[in-house]
């Protein structure tokens, strides 16, 4: 399967926690990078329409806690396509970090 | 903010109208909780970086359904003229075929908004020109079979494009 776009790559990850709302979301992506991408809103918007279009996440209308919360946020979630699409990025970059760490030891410099 | 929304306005329409309310308020949680000065920077390069992509994005999806839907109109309606009965079953399946093409990646322009006479009413007005002008000439001269058959697919196009569109369109305003 092809790798996905690094934008994508980063709120699928994130989504596989559970359904979150575009702040949250781009706050969740800071989170899981340390803080070294930050996401504008033009490129996660952006990024929520094209997996929206490839149906890899869509818009949640009926979450059962709505307290204390602005009525005007969307959520989105992952779809089964799009969690197993993140489950194979995430075992994509385990295995590259796997692969680099057995390598290691030969390219380090004595 | 005001100045954010008016910026806003520099993105695809249909980018905008879907999600300039949401980023209007992701910048002011952001300006709840970050730095004013940081948070400004920031949003100045996304837009710097994003509205060129948005609008790419969009012509490229456009033009691509665009031309898929013009060729199976074209195909359709050739069919249809001279493919006998298998043609008109063969013109029906490619003219469904590009009602779902339009249907599922309709571009910014929505399929209701009245284009659709204009292409039919074009190529009806092109194939009647066509008409016109060979049984004034008669005989074609050479050559000039290339270019009458170039222009009835043309107008095959056009008719079939009109059509299409305007079943979508129909079918959207009734769906919404």
């Amino acid at each position: 399967m092809k790798p996905l776009p690094p934008a994508s790559m980063h709120l699928v990850l994130a989504l596989l926690d559970g359904e979150l709302h575009g702040y949250a979301l781009m706050r969740r992506v800071e989170e899981l990078s340390d803080g070294s991408v930050r996401m504008g809103a033009g490129t996660l918007y952006g990024t929520i329409n094209r997996l929206l279009a490839d149906g890899l996440i869509v818009e949640t209308t009926d979450r059962a806690d709505r307290s204390d919360d602005d009525e005007r946020r969307r959520y989105y979630e992952l779809t089964a396509n799009g969690r197993a699409v993140a489950l194979d990025e995430l075992a994509r970059l385990q295995a590259i970090v796997h692969k680099v760490g057995r390598h290691l030891p030969r390219i380090a410099p004595a | 903010m005001r100045a954010y929304r008016a910026l806003l306005r520099l993105y695809p329409r249909s980018f905008r109208s879907e999600y300039g309310d949401d980023m209007v308020l992701l910048l002011r949680q952001q300006l709840r909780d970050e730095n004013v000065a940081r948070v400004a920077a920031r949003a100045a390069v996304d837009l710097a970086i994003t509205v060129p992509v948005r609008h790419l994005e969009v012509h490229m999806n456009r033009t691509a359904t665009t031309a898929l839907v013009i060729t199976f109109g074209a195909l359709g309606a050739a069919l249809a003229v001279v493919g006998g009965p298998i043609g008109l079953v063969a013109a029906f399946a490619l003219f469904a075929l590009a009602v779902v093409t339009w249907r599922r990646n309709r571009p910014v322009v929505a399929a209701g908004d009245g284009r659709w006479w204009k292409l039919l009413l074009g190529g009806a007005g092109l194939l009647a020109t066509l008409i016109v002008v060979t049984t004034i000439t008669g005989e074609l001269p050479s050559g000039g079979w290339y270019i009458a058959m170039a222009t009835m697919l043309t107008s095959f196009g056009l008719i079939g494009a009109g059509i299409v569109l305007g079943i979508a369109g129909r079918i959207g305003t009734r769906a919404a």
